[in-house]
């Protein structure tokens, strides 16, 4: 059996550049282990595939090990195969998710992605500065910590003992400063037990940042950068309960795979 | 700038096995920071680049991170592209690489490369079997250390440290026992020090095994399993100074990429 493969670049505008998300269209699912043998073929964080239901569509991720339950990229990187590749012109559309229903809309060049909010709350852990070898100068939690610093630089340079940060209680850590130039804000994000030393661009990650910086810097509307190796780009907006998440993408490659059955 | 891309899984027969790599054919030679950037974005072990040169082919392997001077399966998978779809029914290549001319044969479904033999010789060093987790039966040297075991299950069964072995001064560790059921020896390779815990199926690694079995066996030909998650296969031939190592491959993906 032939299958369409996509490789896509999300939450960036230059190729290599954000996080690469495989995409697999499928008409109808296939075996769970085959959708977990291509994802660990493909190697990339993430390969989504998805299905027609109705007006809208079924979605799924799989990380090169395990099905994963919320992934921002490959929702971007599916959006843009639709709207770029298979429904030209079309600019809204939504996926049922095992994270509920996502909603997208393309504006331009810009995919918006509508996602929960996940405020952290101050937290204690001396664990945390140990394991990234810088003290913040706050630390919160959510599902992963969010380790404030004074300075862009600060969080740059870190480099943390992944096997530390592997062995705290929550899904990674999120690292963030101030940012400058049109930037609002920089992180980072390790999550080295969930098999991800560093994640390039994360989505997700902002729907704990948000609330966070929107408080403090007093505005709603966010530009943010990830200052991983590669780099992701995220036009962020805080509603009352939600958070929109905007980002751009490139097509890296596209294919046929070959897969039994 | 479209180039086309292949994903071959290569020792092996079927889909999902063996090594994975990526394979490019070039009509000129690319940056090199271009071949670097397309290898990372795969993500595979490695990433093989060539484009014609002379009556051959010049032949360049990228992991995410470096350029390799030496890799047998992304040469597998470059060999099969090209007698699969490029040149169908060419059945003798040769491609210039950094470790000199490496000539590929193909025999029905079989690739054969030919790689020289390494020099092996008694080894002592007590770290190499506290890495792995168990004493071998005896330990062998070579440019990585060659760890034998009794049986198959020992060597399935390891649970190396990585960070232990990470520490050794060779190149890698190669676990091995004898095999069963028409196999003649099975192993494992694990080089965490290239960034690579455990490789699923390693064409080189059969340049040190081959001289090893081949005398333990009294046979020059044996035909050997790579035992990681995803099992490589191997027809292997030692001759003189030079190993031959045969393998099978397998087309996972056809596409194209865009380079900015």
């Amino acid at each position: 059996m032939e299958l369409p493969l996509y490789r896509i670049d999300a939450f960036t505008d230059r190729m290599f550049g954000g996080n690469p998300a495989g995409v697999v269209p499928l008409r109808r699912w296939l075996p769970e282990a085959t959708m977990q043998a291509i994802a660990a073929e493909n190697n990339q964080a993430e390969t989504a595939f998805f299905v027609p239901d109705g007006e809208g569509f079924r979605l799924r991720w799989f990380t090169p090990t395990v099905e994963a339950d919320l992934c921002g990229h490959a929702t971007l990187g599916t959006a843009f195969v639709i709207s770029e590749f298979l429904e030209p012109g079309r600019n809204r559309m939504w996926f049922d998710t095992l994270s509920g229903r996502l909603d997208v809309q393309r504006a331009g060049d810009l995919f918006t992605l509508d996602l929960p909010l996940r405020p952290a709350s101050p937290a204690t852990n001396p664990a945390v500065g140990e394991a990234l070898g810088a003290e913040p100068g706050e630390l919160l939690a959510s599902v992963s910590y969010l380790a404030v610093f004074d300075r862009w630089e600060d969080v740059a340079h870190l480099k943390p003992n992944l096997r530390a940060v592997a062995a705290l209680p929550l899904d990674g850590v999120l690292v963030t400063a101030p940012g400058r130039d049109g930037v609002d804000f920089v992180a980072r994000y390790f999550a080295p037990g969930a098999g991800i030393p560093e994640d390039p661009a994360t989505g997700s990650s902002h729907c704990i940042l948000m609330p966070y910086w929107a408080k403090r810097l007093g505005r709603n509307r966010l530009r943010a950068r990830q200052i991983s190796q590669r780099v992701g780009d995220f036009d962020c907006e805080l509603t009352r309960d939600r958070v929109k998440i905007g980002g751009r993408a490139v097509c890296n490659m596209r294919g046929s795979i070959f897969v039994d059955g | 700038m479209e180039l086309p891309l292949y994903q071959i899984d290569a020792f092996t027969n079927k889909l999902f096995a063996g090594n994975a790599a990526g394979v490019v054919p070039l009509k000129a030679p690319l940056p090199e920071a271009v071949m670097q950037a397309i290898a990372l974005e795969n993500n595979l072990p490695e990433t093989a680049f060539f484009y014609p040169e002379g009556e051959g082919y010049r032949l360049r392997w990228f992991s995410p991170a470096v350029e390799i001077n030496l890799c047998g399966h992304a040469t597998v998978a470059t060999a099969f592209v090209i007698t699969e779809y490029l040149e169908r029914g060419r059945l003798e290549m040769a491609f210039e690489t950094k470790s000199g001319r490496l000539g590929v044969e193909r025999k029905g479904d079989i690739f054969v490369l030919d790689f020289p033999a390494r020099q092996i010789k008694p080894g002592n060093q007590p770290a190499v079997g506290a890495a792995l987790g168990r004493k071998p039966v005896e330990l062998v040297e070579s440019y990585s250390w060659l760890a034998v075991y009794e049986s198959w299950e020992d060597v399935a069964t390891l649970q190396p440290d990585f960070e232990a072995m990470a520490k050794l001064d060779l190149f890698g560790v190669i676990a091995t026992s004898p095999g069963r059921d028409g196999i003649d020896y099975v192993s494992r390779f694990f080089a965490p020090k290239a960034g690579i815990n455990e490789d699923p199926a390693t064409g080189s690694a059969q340049c040190v095994l081959m001289p090893y079995w081949a005398k333990r066996l009294g046979r020059n030909r044996l035909t050997s399993r790579q035992i990681s998650s995803r099992v490589g296969d191997f027809d292997c031939e030692l001759a003189g100074e030079r190993v031959k190592i045969g393998g099978r491959a397998v087309c996972y993906m056809r596409g194209s990429i865009s380079v900015a």
